[in-house]
């Protein structure tokens, strides 16, 4: 055996790796999503023996139900984009009736056609994921996995007959579920899961819930001509964002025509002949034909075994891991949402490329969660990296400046939409570095992604200045930011200098 | 909408202090409800007048060796003589008020210079007698091209649509009144705001014809004003090649600002201009001949951009004719055009545009009785000050012919404004300019081509990506991106960035600044991606398509 392995930090002599042979596997993994397909795949090319175990495809997951690719690509950010996608032309075609264009009062939209195709695309993406595995050597097993010893894991096919294979490392990448939040009727509301899935298209939509899934759906189902009311508990959407980026979003989230409802919670639902009656803690009630909890979700630790071999999850039921990502039990590691660090396909893809570099190369390798940026596909699109204005000044040593800029966008100048978009950067006075950027308009998501690697390499807000714009667009906004909006002092810390 | 407009205003004040001096110009006409509080509460806090101290001791600075003579002597003569005591009507005088000259003269009026502008009276079609303040940027370049740009797209929107479930009772027609009305309501909007911004700067604006009668004399429709210093901004117009016929060709100005849509069109050139503009016609369905005398689009371009982005325009439904010259346009009976190139005549048109190139804008100016060095093309020289061979002109943007970008004007305005009137001089940076050409698909760039890095650098890596975008798998369109990154074998520095594709001019803007600030290939890699978007490929190269080595390694058998 050519290859390197490490245990214990310490790379193990010829003579014992003789020793360890008896293992059917270099490396089992449970749950063939982003992290765990990754971490597969790159352990498999490092030369190690590796079996993976999933669920049976489906597009709403369950106990039961998975399949290759995972929540990113099954359920998650895929289908919401195709779903995003489809929405934004509600928008568009609106857009387009000032540049000139002749369209008739109603257009059409067809769910089913979408949907269809939706499907189409994620039975492809399940097929390209399969194959990416089987090329790499990766042995696939279909049927639920189980940890039934430090090295050994014990999967159900779906014919009920069970097999146990033993491995040297494990790997949990189960990923995590939606959840309820318990209030009566709630068997009457949906997840994500469904509402990728739904046969009809709501004419009335209630969303729970003011995170991104919930921003998200709100946009698409609006922007598809249903009627949308957003409930949540705070005075804002999108909790650990940037303050002055959440009300933002809000207003521009109210301007697309959805109801906000903030401080609201739901209370009950209940069936109705015309729909789902849903009732408020504010007395309100209305009929909705969907009504949609995005309260959250929960790492798949359940039915795993976990807590019968030793292995510690916190409160949520996350997996706890190390900054290898390998949990308490040496030979069982963890990557991606099961672990609940920061819930992202391409932090899972880093976790799981980290785990194999660690395990199967003697190369022990962090994943770096700075600067990570991503994007909340509302519409319009919200995109960060960094810090906001109040984490900037939280950490900063000295003041911090804040240089917005708030414009309306080129196209809305003839198409007469009523929408700013509002970009942000907050600077470290002393050292001039960038320690954040935001950015909510059109576009948003792209281009924060060549932004973010300005900051991750400690871009100062001169070579911000000192790079020319591209004229006409909205990102040359961000090089074009001349003076600061406001300087803000830390004023809330406790004084130190007394 | 006043409402709307003093609503927005209050919202934007409550983000933004009175202490956002200079927003950027080429910005402003987006953020109009914000530039007015902001403007007049900034005038209140401008600084004292302090030209002539900062002009003394910008000369003892002496930015450029080879002038530091004249300069003396204009001191010397100064402080000995009658000229000590010169008064002049202004610090600076501009003529021409498009990005470079409305950026100097503000950017000197807020560092305390007086200051004149003078441009021709407006309008959408620029010649000897008329132009319009905004100059070629906003009135008959980026803005009004990007106008038709996002009009003519909806088009492309409308067929990716219907793969998304949306569904036409009938084709949507385009209206090409309602359009040109609406650009033009835009652009009369735009040329307000900017004097207005002259305005609030405190810069006098002279609607006239300028030109140069000694080095400190400008003449406007015969009268006369002198100033300390002359900016020369004059930017550039179409050229339009004498062929026979030509007197039937249109220009980009005229392709602007059409009476109708044309139903065919040839477009002669093979430039961004060109390619933009087929873009334009293409999507609002006229059909688009475009004929260029060379292989292929984009000279200077990425050799791969200039092949995809040529397969992608043909693919939208744009026929290209390489290597084809025209000869002759000859108009029949009918009325209808006929272009006549060296491999043939192509028949039908109801309009032959040509964009085969700009030229500067410096005939009848004066310049040559005063002695301002030009070059062959009529283009102003200047040194890396934007100072000419005479001491007390200046000159910035197209005018100058150095990189024709509204943003690179902008660069050189301010450059100036802080070299003359704010002690310090400055160079614009010209490394690592980002560029975009808004054709269907548009393409941005950064840094420098496969082929320019070969020659400079030697042992290159290359990366590349080439696929289908989630969009386009839904809609079931040809569409693709293109994406390359080139890098320095020895020192991993990222020294260029192309990209052809949706978005890409969005796109490069943030990494322009990461090639700016001379990050290596390992900082990218290093970035985690934004899922799922066009960026993230950028950071997600793991493999080079092709190494390139000056000296192959030696095969070992």
């Amino acid at each position: 055996m050519a290859r390197k392995m490490l245990i214990d930090g310490e790379v193990k002599q010829a003579s014992q790796v003789e020793e360890e042979a008896h293992f059917d596997f270099d490396l089992f993994v449970i749950g063939a999503g982003s992290g765990g397909v990754r971490a597969a795949r790159f352990s498999a090319n490092y030369g190690a023996k590796v079996g993976i175990c999933e669920l049976p495809f489906d597009p709403i997951s369950s106990e039961v139900n998975g399949g290759v690719g995972g929540t990113c690509v099954l359920r998650g950010c895929v289908p919401k984009k195709i779903l995003v996608y489809g929405a934004n032309f509600g928008g568009e075609i609106e857009d387009a009736r000032n540049y000139g264009w002749e369209i008739n009062e109603k257009v059409d939209f067809n769910w089913k056609t979408l949907l269809q195709k939706k499907t189409d695309e994620i039975v492809r993406l399940n097929a390209i994921y399969k194959r990416l595995l089987s090329n790499s050597g990766v042995k696939l097993y279909e049927g639920e996995g189980k940890v039934t010893g430090p090295n050994e894991v014990e999967l159900t096919q779906l014919d009920g007959t069970k097999l146990k294979y033993s491995a040297k490392h494990i790997l949990i990448a189960t990923g995590s579920k939606a959840q309820y939040i318990d209030i009566p009727g709630k068997e009457l509301g949906i997840t994500s899961d469904e509402a990728l899935s739904l046969e009809d298209l709501p004419k009335r939509a209630v969303v729970l819930g003011a995170g991104y899934i919930a921003v998200e759906f709100a946009s698409i189902w609006r922007g598809m001509g249903a009627t949308v009311d957003l409930f949540f508990r705070g005075e804002l959407p999108l909790r650990g964002f940037d303050d002055e980026m959440r009300a933002v979003v809000a207003r521009n989230l109210e301007g697309r025509g959805i109801n906000m409802h903030p401080r609201t919670n739901l209370t009950e639902l209940t069936k109705t002949e015309n729909g789902i009656k849903v009732r408020t803690d504010h007395g309100e009630e209305l009929l909705a034909d969907v009504v949609l909890f995005a309260t959250g979700r929960a790492p798949n630790t359940k039915r795993l075994n976990l807590e019968a071999v030793g292995v510690e999850l916190d409160k949520t039921g996350a997996v706890k891991v190390d900054e290898h990502s390998r949990s308490n039990i040496h030979s069982i590691w963890a990557v991606g949402d099961v672990t609940n660090r920061m819930n992202l396909t391409p932090v899972a893809l880093m976790e799981g490329t980290c785990f194999a570099k660690t395990v199967f190369t003697g190369q022990p390798t962090k994943p770096d969660y700075n600067y990570i940026p991503y994007a909340v596909f509302s519409i319009p699109p919200l995109s960060v990296v960094g810090l906001s204005e109040e984490k900037a000044l939280d950490q900063a040593n000295g003041d911090v400046l804040v240089f917005t800029s708030t414009f309306n966008p080129m196209k809305n100048t003839i198409s007469g939409r009523q929408e700013k978009t509002v970009m942000k950067l907050v600077v470290d006075a002393e050292t001039d570095k960038v320690l954040g950027a935001s950015m909510c308009g059109p576009d948003a998501p792209e281009i924060m992604q060549g932004i973010a690697v300005a900051l991750k390499c400690g871009a100062t807000k001169k070579q911000f200045d000192s790079t020319v714009g591209i004229h006409p667009s909205a990102a040359e906004e961000f090089v074009t930011m001349r003076s600061a909006t406001r300087r803000v002092t830390a004023s809330g810390k406790p004084k130190t200098n007394l | 909408m006043a409402a709307a407009a003093a609503a927005a205003a209050a919202a934007a004040s409550s983000l933004t202090t009175p202490k956002l001096t200079f927003p950027s110009l080429q910005s402003l006409y987006r953020k109009l409800p914000l530039s007015f509080p902001l403007s007049l509460s900034s005038s209140s806090s401008l600084p004292l007048p302090k030209t002539l101290t900062t002009t003394t001791s910008l000369s003892s600075r002496r930015p450029l060796s080879h002038h530091r003579r004249r300069h003396l002597t204009t001191r010397a003569e100064a402080e000995n003589g009658a000229e000590a005591s010169r008064h002049y009507d202004f610090d600076l005088f501009t003529i021409g008020a498009g990005s470079g000259g409305v950026r100097a003269s503000r950017f000197a009026a807020n560092f305390g210079a007086s200051v004149a502008v003078c441009e021709l009276p407006f309008s959408t079609v620029s010649s000897e007698t008329t132009g319009g303040v905004g100059g070629t940027c906003v009135l008959r370049g980026c803005v009004p091209k990007k106008l038709l740009v996002y009009a003519s797209k909806y088009a492309h929107e409308f067929d990716e649509s219907r793969g998304f479930g949306w569904k036409y009772d009938s084709d949507p027609l385009h209206d090409w009144d309602t359009l040109m009305a609406n650009k033009n309501a835009e652009l009369q909007r735009l040329t307000g705001i900017y004097k207005n911004i002259l305005n609030n700067a405190g810069v006098t604006l002279i609607e006239g014809r300028g030109k140069i009668v000694d080095p400190h004399t400008v003449d406007v429709d015969g009268k006369l004003y002198s100033a300390r210093h002359i900016l020369i901004s004059v930017g550039g117009r179409p050229f339009i090649p004498d062929i026979p016929g030509s007197e039937y060709v249109i220009d980009s100005d005229a392709a602007l600002d059409l009476p109708s849509k044309p139903k065919k069109i040839a477009i002669v050139g093979g430039g961004y201009i060109a390619l933009e503009f087929a873009g334009i016609f293409n999507g609002l369905k006229s059909d688009v001949h475009v004929f260029i005398r060379q292989k292929k689009v984009l000279r200077g371009f990425d050799e791969e951009i200039r092949d995809f982005v040529a397969e992608q325009m043909s693919l939208r439904g744009i026929e290209l004719h390489t290597e084809e010259s025209p000869q002759a346009i000859i108009k029949s009976a009918d009325g209808s055009l006929s272009l006549k190139t060296n491999k043939g005549t192509v028949e039908g048109f109801s309009h032959v545009m040509f964009a085969t190139g700009r030229r500067p804008n410096t005939k009848n100016l004066g310049l040559e009785s005063v002695g301002v060095k030009m070059t062959n093309n009529g283009a102003i020289e200047v040194d890396e000050y934007s100072c000419t061979s005479v001491p007390s002109i200046w000159a910035v943007g197209d005018v100058t012919d150095r990189i024709n970008l509204t943003p690179v004007a902008l660069m050189e305005g301010v450059a100036l404004a802080k070299t003359l009137f704010q002690n310090e001089p400055t160079k614009p940076d010209y490394r690592a300019v980002p560029s975009a050409v808004f054709s269907q698909p548009p393409i941005g760039q950064v840094g420098i081509t496969e082929e320019q890095a070969t020659k400079e650098h030697g042992d290159i890596d290359v990366f590349t990506a080439n696929f289908r975008p989630l969009k386009a798998t839904l809609s079931g369109l040809p569409d693709r991106v293109f994406m390359k990154l080139i890098v320095c074998a020895k020192t991993n520095k990222v020294l260029g960035l192309n990209m052809c594709g949706e978005d890409s001019p969005e796109i490069v803007q943030g990494f322009a600044v990461a090639i700016k600030a001379g990050l290596t290939k390992e900082d990218f890699d290093s970035t985690v991606g934004i899922h799922p978007t066009a960026a993230e490929e950028f950071v997600t190269m793991r493999t080079p398509t092709r190494k390139i080595r000056e000296h192959p390694p030696a095969e070992v058998c």
